[in-house]
């Protein structure tokens, strides 16, 4: 039986679906009896989740997008 | 670009490119605004600061005009783009005070001597959607991000939050597929264990600890 350290270290290749089908199932029937492993699971996937939605609303600021176009127009025949 | 299809969007740049290449300056502009929202939005996630990630962007756009006609065309146009941008933005970081280390390996989960978890892990899952509008969490989960170490913290951003594949990022970074693989999970271990701390502490409602 696979244990908790190494389906942890697993679980990269786990989620992007990499592992082979006999790992895949030995990882899926300890997960069947591990609830602190679905926690852990769901958890991993939400923090990645919740960073990306927080850092991709980065809209460069209206005076930001001024200045650069400043810079464009006097860079643009260099 | 208005709203035109990707397949019209990638000839587009492709054709931008090779003017690019050939030192037809007429390109420079529509680059410019194909890329610099890219470009600032990964400076301001590694810099975290307006005014760097303003002269980045500006540096970066210098470079693709002066040097355009150098790029050889090996890797993604978008590749060569992203990793000025990277640099660029280390060396910024570099003129800045260091802030001291911060160690991953106390973040990471421990096990007991049978391989099994010891720590009582909640499942905080659920209970995060509605808070993405609340001005404290997000501004914990910039916090969690920004104190990831550079390394492990480039590679998230490129992967996580920008959406690159594991290849394109190996190839931004050089590093190899595994590294970048590893960094990746060690990043996502490290802020799981922070946002636990933030979202078990004070926002799992008390019946369900």
């Amino acid at each position: 039986m696979i244990c908790c350290k190494e389906c942890i270290e697993l679980l990269h290749d786990y989620l992007e679906g990499e592992l082979t089908p006999e790992i895949n199932v030995s990882l899926e029937e300890h997960f069947a009896d591990c609830p602190p492993c679905i926690a852990f699971v769901n958890t991993y996937k939400s923090a990645s989740r919740l960073c990306k939605v927080t850092l991709q609303s980065n809209d460069i600021p209206d005076v930001v997008k001024n200045k650069l176009k400043e810079f464009v127009d006097k860079n643009k025949n260099i | 670009m208005g709203f035109s299809d990707p397949t019209s969007d990638e000839v587009t740049e492709e054709q931008l490119v090779k003017d690019l290449q050939a030192g037809r300056t007429g390109s420079f502009e529509q680059l410019a605004n194909l890329y610099q929202k890219k470009i600032y939005a990964l400076s301001f996630n590694l810099t975290r600061n307006a005014t760097d990630s303003q002269d980045v962007t500006q540096d970066v756009l210098l470079t693709l005009f002066r040097k355009g006609h150098t790029f050889q065309g090996k890797s993604a146009f978008s590749s060569w783009v992203y990793r000025i941008t990277v640099n660029a933005s280390y060396m910024k970081l570099r003129s800045r005070k260091k802030e001291p280390n911060v160690s991953i390996e106390e973040l990471l989960p421990s096990f007991n001597g049978s391989g099994f978890q010891q720590e009582k892990i909640q499942d905080w899952s659920e209970n995060t959607e509605s808070l993405l509008f609340d001005n404290e969490t997000r501004g914990i989960i910039q916090k969690a991000v920004d104190s990831l170490p550079d390394k492990e913290k480039v590679v998230f951003i490129l992967r996580d939050v920008e959406g690159l594949s594991t290849e394109k990022v190996s190839n931004i970074l050089d590093l190899t597929i595994p590294a970048v693989k590893s960094r990746l999970h060690r990043a996502r271990l490290f802020l799981r264990k922070k946002l636990a701390n933030y979202f078990e502490e004070y926002k799992v409602p008390k019946e369900n600890k």
